[in-house]
């Protein structure tokens, strides 16, 4: 299953510590909510899902001064950089196999990986199949 | 008295094994997230190449199926040595010596081997292996639910499975299915399923406490070929029993494997770390921690070893295979925890792999039979009472 939570519109002055520096999971969504990117905060993560939610939006606001800056920080994946708008996480020690998962799902139910994933050089492990779709197929959310 | 001293030939398998893991795999580990079970393709397909010119590709599967004809005793040597890394104990070298097909396959008709045996002996195709249900899995000859009916030449089957490893990115599988539901074990068939037959839906993706999810699949109204019914109808039971039991002793060591990588960090880390002035291994409490994973390794080896000696030997081994799996895997639970504690902080973070260990060695308690089912299994054996008593 997707994560379930709603989208949450980025906002530049968000306050970094109401974000986990947990593992975790993530979803992107552009403009009109559609997802453009399943990510992960790993245990190699630093900063965990703040440090991942900032990286993908992290053009967007001045971090001069930050003493918690992702190493990455300003060179998110093109589609994310031209597109992001939207995010929704899950706190997850399982994240490795629920990133799969969420993938696999998306695959599924759209016969292809959101467009930041095929951007991103990460190797995604082989996807296997649910052999049925929801009735999020088609719709990309 | 039983020699458990190895051959050079075992000697020479266990060493190439042992280089490649060490100088091959680990080092690929260092940029994989620390929860991988995969390897990049083009990282497997050098690895896989290097098996092959090893000669130990396939090391499952017997000679006159093409494979090198390893035995089970030094399977189980292998096994032990396969698993020192931080995906081992779920994820063996990563795959890269091969995924054997399920042993029931040997028992498939010439037609089935072509069209299941061989395409994964050729690495092809993989398989699933469908027993444990909703309702149970150390009983099931109980347990299993899953109902198939005779409609003309097909089967109709209708039901689920649980705890299904891979069968979201397996081309078939196994399955387990009450044929005659006034039989008890004696009314389970095997059938060979394609993942892709009308009526098969993984339902699914379980999260679990290991790096690898597992599955939950349902059949509604799932046609199946009688030519896929695999044995005889009525046989499945036995058909799987046969090879859990041998399954198991490998299994174990493979445990014991990350028992023994665990040992090994935590005696390094004793002589080097240092607290009020002297190294850990000075300490006493530490010194203690030390000799009893010592003694955990050593226990679970030899009921490996005395279990796999019996099965290449032919002699009954049930047994010792039960015992070899609860002494092994519990032993090796006990040593990580313990390495852990000598590591103190670092020992719970991600920065090495103890953490993943000691969640996968967890399950090991519970998957291949519960210890429980296994001391059941003995105190059968001991007591001379029939199964199902």
């Amino acid at each position: 299953m997707r994560i379930r939570k709603p989208w949450t519109p980025w906002d530049n002055s968000i306050d970094y510590k109401t974000l986990p520096g947990a593992m975790g999971v993530f979803e992107i969504a552009d403009s009109k909510q559609k997802t453009i990117y399943i990510g992960k905060a790993s245990g190699k993560s630093p900063f965990g899902l703040r440090g991942e939610l900032f990286l993908c939006f992290g053009d967007k606001s001045d971090f001069d001064g930050q003493n918690w800056i992702h190493p990455r920080m300003g060179q998110p994946l093109p589609v994310i950089r031209e597109h992001a708008a939207y995010f929704r996480y899950e706190v997850n020690h399982m994240y490795y196999s629920r990133w799969i998962e969420i993938l696999t799902r998306f695959n599924e139910d759209h016969g292809r990986l959101p467009t930041g994933n095929l951007e991103d050089s990460e190797v995604i492990p082989k996807l296997g199949r649910y052999h049925w779709k929801t009735k999020e197929s088609g719709t990309e959310n | 008295m039983v020699d458990f001293r190895i051959s050079d030939e075992q000697k020479l398998i266990i060493d190439n094994v042992r280089r490649l893991i060490r100088e091959e795999i680990r080092p690929l580990e260092e940029d994989l997230d620390p929860d991988a079970f995969s390897l990049p393709p083009s990282e497997k397909d050098r690895l896989v190449s290097m098996v092959k010119e090893m000669g130990l590709y396939q090391m499952d599967v017997p000679t006159e199926y093409g494979g090198p004809g390893i035995d089970i005793v030094t399977r189980t040597l292998v096994a032990e040595e396969l698993s020192q890394h931080r995906a081992g104990l779920y994820a063996p070298a990563y795959g890269v010596f091969g995924h054997g097909p399920p042993g029931q396959l040997y028992n498939a008709t010439d037609e089935q081997k072509e069209k299941y045996l061989w395409p994964v002996i050729r690495g092809e195709k993989s398989a699933f292996f469908g027993l444990s249900e909703p309702s149970g899995g150390s009983d099931p000859a109980r347990a299993i639910k899953t109902r198939g009916i005779k409609d003309g030449d097909d089967w109709v089957i209708n039901g689920g499975k649980l705890w299904n490893s891979g069968a979201d990115t397996a081309d078939f599988g196994i399955v387990y299915v009450r044929t005659d539901p006034s039989k008890g074990r004696e009314g389970i068939s095997a059938f060979l399923i394609d993942t892709e037959t009308p009526g098969f839906r993984v339902e699914r993706l379980v999260q679990v406490l290991r790096a690898h999810y597992t599955t939950e699949l349902s059949f509604t109204d799932m046609r199946i070929p009688s030519q896929n019914l695999l044995g005889k109808e009525g046989g499945g039971f036995a058909l799987a029993n046969e090879y859990l039991s041998m399954q198991r002793i490998p299994y174990s060591a493979t445990g014991l494997g990350v028992a023994i990588l665990a040992h090994e960090m935590a005696m390094d880390w004793a002589k080097q770390r240092e607290t009020f002035g002297q190294p850990l291994a000075n300490r006493q409490a530490i010194q203690w921690m030390l000799v009893d994973n010592e003694i955990d390794i050593r226990t679970g080896r030899w009921a490996c070893l005395q279990a796999a000696d019996l099965a290449h030997r032919g002699e009954p081994f049930r047994f010792e295979s039960s015992m070899a799996k609860l002494v092994a895997t519990e032993g090796a639970g006990r040593v990580v925890d313990r390495s852990m504690q000598i590591f103190g902080g670092l020992g719970m973070s991600k920065d090495l792999p103890l953490e993943r260990w000691y969640r996968e060695l967890r399950i090991r308690r519970i998957g291949e039979g519960p210890s429980e089912v296994q001391r059941i299994v003995m105190a059968r054996d001991l007591l001379n009472i029939r199964s199902g008593s």
